[in-house]
Formats: structure tokens, sequence, C-alpha cells
């Protein structure tokens, strides 16, 4: 499965294009030309405890974000800047939601103390924290701040393993399915799960996902607490979720 | 390894660091701890850190290729401003010919290196896959 077959001055023109008119159709295809790189990525982070489709659905929301922001004057190709993108929500979905498996209680314990103090020096600092800022600040040593990252970030390593020489190797044996049909399949499930949530449910899931906001932006614009942000999109990605899983 | 050991984020370690791993999945783990280590004394914050640590993932698995034996040799080199990976494969049997989808899972670690450090590259030199990848860190001057 390659990522995109089109050739990228091609693809070049489409964005200046969509930059021009915005045509809704036009953002639709390119995504869609795209969804291929959102399933690859989405399958390096596989074997880590989190479900396959669920990855998917963020890689794909990340891939619509990456259409929306790139700008073709900025000399960058688009797959490397959407790579870039859906990585980075794909690392930050670990982060918030996934789980280190076969980790020990001890490591298990000193993630959930890590994860909310990224959160918080991030906010302090207004950038990212060093690792040894988070030691000092959870109160443990800068190895096993990396040690629990390590855990909780955990990456795919199954496909360096000699593959089947039948079957191929591990990696190319999942979820490998042609990616013009699984986008078009993906793009019109999310856009009619989409329509059945109420149209609130619509804007904060739009305002997250493609505008790129925190929880706590949201509950300032929507005008609501930042928990109960946080509860409508929990409960309408479970909904969202639960379609893909439905009808895969 | 060598280097530093004095935990301290000022020491940057100059000296490389060394690694040799057997080509194994639940080995590579040791190159990310590694590198993650390395750019951590170096001042990289968590998100260059993690970003490394992808990378390094996807060199190995890029020197190693499906299916190799052998061992990865890996050197770590921390500058003023950036990380150094290097890596090599000793002892290897390779595998003869590449199937369409090999190119595309090498494809596309190609452009997860693109973007997730700042420059990458791979040679050969007598049979052996050598690549290497270099992650400047934004903090440079800061800490």
């Amino acid at each position: 499965m390659t990522p995109s077959v089109r050739d990228p001055r091609e693809v070049r023109r489409s964005f200046r294009e969509f930059a021009d008119s915005g045509d809704e159709q036009l953002r639709n295809q390119l995504v869609e030309d795209h969804l291929g790189l959102a399933h690859q990525l989405a399958r390096r982070f596989t074997n880590r405890g989190e479900p396959y489709d669920d990855l998917v659905q963020v890689a794909a929301m990340a891939l619509v974000k990456s259409v929306d922001r790139f700008d073709p004057d900025r000399g960058v190709e688009f797959s490397t800047f959407a790579t870039r993108t859906i990585i980075g929500e794909l690392k930050r979905h670990f982060r918030d939601k996934g789980w280190a498996i076969r980790a020990p209680r001890r490591i298990q314990e000193l993630y959930l103390a890590v994860r909310p103090a990224i959160e918080a020096l991030t906010q302090e600092l207004g950038r990212p924290p060093t690792v040894v800022e988070i030691a000092a600040s959870v109160g443990t040593t800068e190895e096993s701040v990396i040690e629990a990252l390590e855990a909780g970030q955990r990456y795919r390593t199954a496909s360096i393993d000699a593959p089947d020489r039948q079957e191929g190797s591990i990696a190319l044996r999942l979820g490998e399915v042609d990616a013009g049909y699984a986008g078009m399949d993906d793009r019109m499930l999310l856009a009619l799960s989409m329509a059945d949530l109420p149209e609130r449910e619509q804007t904060i899931i739009k305002l997250r996902f493609v505008d790129g906001l925190t929880q706590s932006e949201i509950a300032a614009q929507v005008g609501l607490s930042q928990m109960h942000v946080s509860r409508l999109l929990a409960a309408s990605l479970d909904q969202l979720r639960e379609a893909f899983i439905r009808d895969p | 390894m060598s280097g530093s050991d004095d935990g301290g984020s000022e020491v940057r370690t100059r000296e490389p660091v060394e690694l040799s791993i057997p080509v194994h999945s639940d080995l590579i783990v040791l190159a990310r701890l590694t590198a993650a280590t390395v750019a951590s004394r170096a001042g990289f914050d968590v998100e260059e850190v993690d970003d490394l640590r992808l990378a390094v993932d996807e060199l190995c698995v890029l020197v190693s290729d499906a299916g190799s034996s052998g061992c990865l040799r890996l050197t770590f080199i921390a500058t003023d401003d950036a990380v150094e990976v290097r890596c090599s494969l000793d002892g290897a049997e390779t595998v003869d010919g590449r199937g369409s989808e090999e190119h595309g899972e090498r494809e596309l670690s190609l452009r997860i290196l693109d973007a997730l450090v700042d420059e990458h590259g791979e040679e050969f030199d007598g049979g052996q896959r050598r690549g290497w990848l270099r992650k400047r860190s934004v903090r440079h001057g800061r800490s």
C-alpha cells in the first residue's frame, strides 16, 4: 500500500487550488487521497493495547487537520507535514489514553504521575518540559522518567523481526486493505456517524480535531466547563468508535 | 555503553556512546532508551526525546531490513545543539530481493524520518548497510 500515488507537484497544485477556493469537494478528495498514509501510520502504533480502528480514527482526524492547515508555499511536502501531524496526534493519544502492556506496577504508577506532570509543566513553562524537569516535578530520577515514557509510548517493533517467508512480516499482515476502498469507506462512515451526533457534539469534535483547540479553549468557546467538554468528547468518540465497530 | 553518568542535564556527553544489539524486536528498546537518555542529557525537551526515540526505531528497521540477522551497532553522539545516531548492521545474512510491500514499508520509514528528524541518510559500503540521522533541539541555548 503506497501512501499517495499522486505526483507531488500535482498534490501541491491541488492544495493551492484548495487554498484559493476552499472547495469542500477538493478538500474531501485531498483527504481521501492520503487516507492510506493515515492507515499506515496507525499500523505503526499497533501491538500496544489500543484497537487498530481507534488508531485509524485518530490518524484520520489528524489527516483532516493537516489538509486544512497545510501551506503549499512553505516548501515542505504535504506527506511530510501530514506525517508529522499524524504522529504527533498518535503520540498524544497514547499519552492521554494508551497503556503500557506488561509494564511493571512501579512503572505504571510512575507513568500515571508523569503524564499530568508533562501537561502541567507545558502550561507553566510555555514549552514542553525536559526529562530532568519532569523528574524533579514528580520526585524521581531522570532514568525512571525515561523508563516510564518508554513504557507509555511503546512503539512498534514487531516488524523488525524476521518475517515468515510465506506470509510476510507481521507488520505487513496487519490490517492490510486497499487504501482507496478503505479510505472511501472510512470517510463515508465517519461522515454518517458524525451526522448522528447532536450539533453541539459535532462542533466540539470539529474544534478539537480539526481546529486543534485544547479542551479548555473549547470550554471557553462553547460556554461549558472543561470537565463537561471532556465527558462530551469521550462520549462522542465512543459513539463514533461503536459505529466503526458495528460496520468496520 | 560509555559516557557521563552523573545524571545532570547540564552535562553534555561529547564522547560517543556505543551500543551493539542483536537484531530482535525485544532488544530495540535498548536503542530507544539509549537515544532518550543521550537526548535528555543534551537538554532535549520531552517531545524531541519522543521524536528521536521513534526515529531511532525507524532507523533500526531500515538498516536491519525485514528478515536480516546479525547485530546492530549504534553510535550516539551529542553535539552542542543536536544528537546524531549512526547505525550499521554487522554479520548479517541479507535477504535476496524485496517485494513491493517491503518497498512500501521502507518508503514509509523514510517518510517518518523526514518528519521526525532534521537530516538522515543511508549508504552502502562493502556490502554493509549503514544509516544515520541527526536531530536538533530547539531548546539549544536555553538549557
